[in-house]
């Protein structure tokens, strides 16, 4: 990339021409992943709760590049609760921070994720345990590398569990990115940059059901078949492991 | 179609490992391909902070070309203090210790979210909280242990908000004021409320509450007070009755108040005590609040509430006003200092976890006062190890009593 010379050291200036982002030849069969991947391959996965302390429960999710910390407060008096009401209320906000992104950002909420957050959790959470009270969700992506979202939900199903809010299962979510004719699990974020088409399921596996699904693009009927088999198997997967990081911490923390 | 099955790239987390354990691992046969810089790496090395300033200990290594992330013990990771390597070893053996001389709670028995239980079902079960029934098994909704009482099976959550009981004598701090009522919070789910007619007239009569009573209730509690009450009942929607009828319950001033993990207080029969060569009240809330304030006589306290009351023109007053009477509200230095060393000796339990109760509390106080240490370095890490140390130093020595 041609530096500018002109620009004086103290000062930045954004570079004016626009660095097209070049779709690799996906047709060619010898096409590989950035990182290696098979197509079907998740990254792997680090999970640990009680990360922050002040809240009820937190958990921290790393996902390859992706970094996501979610702390969950409650249940507690909220004064939007005034009116009365049987069952809970769930309280989400995804925010990203300035550096999450390679080119730093606003960092401001995220509305969109913040309600489909929302979607996904309020099916898996037993409303009825926590009547006139509030369970607040909050979730920080500190560095955004794709697949943003499953991410985000996975981590805060940890962190309600760790808070010891009742639930039905723990909710894994796994995306699918349809890149031409492939389709590839779990997508970095230059690879969600060129996808067709994306679709995340939220699952409780225990229980057999699906909270969410989100479909995006232009997907054949047969597609969608194949790309929600690929997301349940995934699902499965990682939900093992994140009983298995609940296990690990409720043992060492048995006195 | 080919079976289309996802695959993790590395294995899930595995089982935490203690710094012992750490190094053994690598002289065993099944030797993950190491880096060659690895040496260092393999040491247990304090990493990062969490966002509260919380020590992460950690360690990696590389495991088939991926980043792995073991941990050492959670406790380990719990403790909130900058400890050197003498520190940590001497902690961690004074926990190791404890936890050998504890009755060890049957790992078997913590379940995770949607995990079965095992039941006998030929008894007949009873379903009880944190349960639900799916496919005619019994599923676990909390992470938690599993508790049988003989047909009663319920998951007891570990980390969860202060569940209130009737008869629980708690501290809390007023929120609001409403209409006949106080909201306090005693980190519960609910704010608890505190009824007018539970709480005593500043002038000791029983009478009915009346609409002055109710335009003076500020001139009793006012937000950001702290007061001891008891819990009078739970309501069916889950709201906390609290009563202050006794002489012992009401508005508590000049002193601290501690925030605890709510279940290292036990129920018992006492949760007021006056360390009288102290000079020092100590209130052990159920729901982990824990006043440490000046004991003042009772009589005394009582003339002071009318003062209080007569006094509010006064108060609205220039300031200088209150220095005058500073003569009537003054704590001796030695008796706040008293006060300091309780809380931080309160402090000290709280960040290792252990029950806290009287006598430790007594115990941990002597012990600072015998080393003659300054009252914050009772926070350090040394004086922490020391009671971790002495604590398992006691129980083994009482347990070898018993045995």
């Amino acid at each position: 990339m041609a530096t500018k010379a002109s620009a004086s050291p103290s000062t930045y200036s954004p570079s004016t021409r626009r660095r097209k982002q070049e779709r690799p030849n996906i047709k060619d069969p010898d096409w590989v992943r950035s990182d290696g991947r098979g197509f079907h391959q998740c990254r792997p996965a680090f999970l640990r709760t009680g990360a922050v302390n002040a809240a009820a429960g937190s958990a921290y999710a790393e996902f390859g590049n992706t970094k996501v910390i979610v702390s969950v407060f409650g249940p507690r008096e909220s004064k939007k609760a005034m009116m009365y009401s049987d069952i809970g209320r769930l309280n989400c906000n995804i925010s990203y921070t300035t550096f999450a992104t390679s080119i730093r950002g606003q960092g401001s909420d995220h509305k969109e994720y913040s309600s489909m957050l929302h979607k996904a959790l309020e099916g898996a959470i037993i409303l009825e345990s926590f009547p006139k009270t509030t369970v607040d969700v909050f979730a920080l992506v500190l560095e955004s590398g794709g697949s943003d979202l499953p991410v985000v939900i996975s981590c805060a199903s940890l962190a309600l569990a760790d808070a010891g809010i009742m639930m039905y299962d723990l909710v894994a979510a796994v995306s699918v990115s349809c890149l031409g004719t492939n389709l590839i699990i779990d997508p970095v974020l230059e690879e969600e940059s060129y996808q067709d088409g994306s679709l995340m399921i939220t699952f409780m596996p225990s229980r057999n059901e699906v909270t969410q699904m989100t479909i995006t693009g232009e997907w054949s009927t047969q597609k969608i078949h194949e790309a929600m088999e690929l997301c349940l198997d995934a699902c499965s997967k990682l939900r093992t492991i994140m009983s298995s990081c609940l296990k690990e911490a409720a043992f060492a923390s048995n006195e | 179609m080919g079976e289309l099955m996802a695959s993790y790239l590395s294995e899930p987390i595995e089982a935490p490992i203690t710094a012992e354990e750490q190094k053994p691992r690598t002289s065993q046969g099944e030797k993950p391909p190491l880096p060659p810089s690895s040496e260092e790496k393999q040491e247990i090395e304090l990493r990062g902070l969490g966002s509260d300033g919380r020590a992460w200990l950690g360690c990696s290594f590389e495991k088939f070309g991926e980043r792995c992330e073991y941990e050492g013990k959670e406790r380990m990771r719990r403790v909130e203090l900058s400890l050197n390597q003498t520190q940590k070893l001497r902690l961690q053996r004074a926990l190791q210790k404890l936890e050998s001389l504890s009755s060890k709670a049957n790992s078997d028995a913590s379940v995770t979210v949607a995990d079965n239980i095992p039941v006998n079902y030929d008894d007949g079960v009873l379903k009880g909280h944190g349960t639900s029934e799916l496919d005619g098994q019994v599923v676990a909704t909390l992470c938690g242990v599993v508790e049988r009482v003989n047909k009663l099976v319920y998951v007891r959550s570990l980390r969860s908000r202060y569940k209130p009981d009737t008869g629980d004598i708690i501290v809390g701090r007023v929120v609001e004021v409403a209409q006949k009522r106080w909201k306090i919070d005693i980190n519960a789910n609910q704010d608890a409320v505190l009824m007018l007619s539970s709480m005593n007239m500043p002038d000791k009569i029983q009478r009915r509450r009346t609409a002055v009573d109710e335009l003076n209730m500020r001139n009793i509690f006012e937000e950001c007070d702290v007061i001891c009450a008891e819990v009078r009942n739970l309501q069916h929607d889950g709201t906390i009755q609290l009563q202050a009828r006794s002489e012992k319950y009401g508005k508590l001033d000049r002193g601290q108040l501690l925030t605890v993990p709510c279940y290292l207080v036990k129920r018992r029969k006492q949760h007021f005590h006056q360390l009288e060569q102290y000079g020092v009240t100590l209130v052990l809330g159920c729901n982990g609040f824990i006043w440490v304030g000046e004991h003042i006589n009772v009589n005394a306290e009582d003339s002071m509430l009318e003062d209080q009351l007569n006094k509010p023109p006064e108060n609205i007053d220039a300031k200088t006003n209150i220095f005058d009477e500073g003569d009537q509200t003054h704590t001796e230095l030695e008796t706040r200092q008293n006060i300091c060393r309780i809380a931080n000796a309160v402090r000290v339990l709280s960040t290792l976890g252990f029950t806290i109760t009287i006598e430790v509390i007594v115990e941990i106080l002597d012990l600072s006062k015998s080393l003659n240490l300054n009252i914050h370095d009772m926070l350090g890490a040394e004086f922490c190890v020391l009671v971790a140390e002495r604590e398992a130093g006691r129980r083994s020595l009482s347990t070898k009593r018993k045995g």
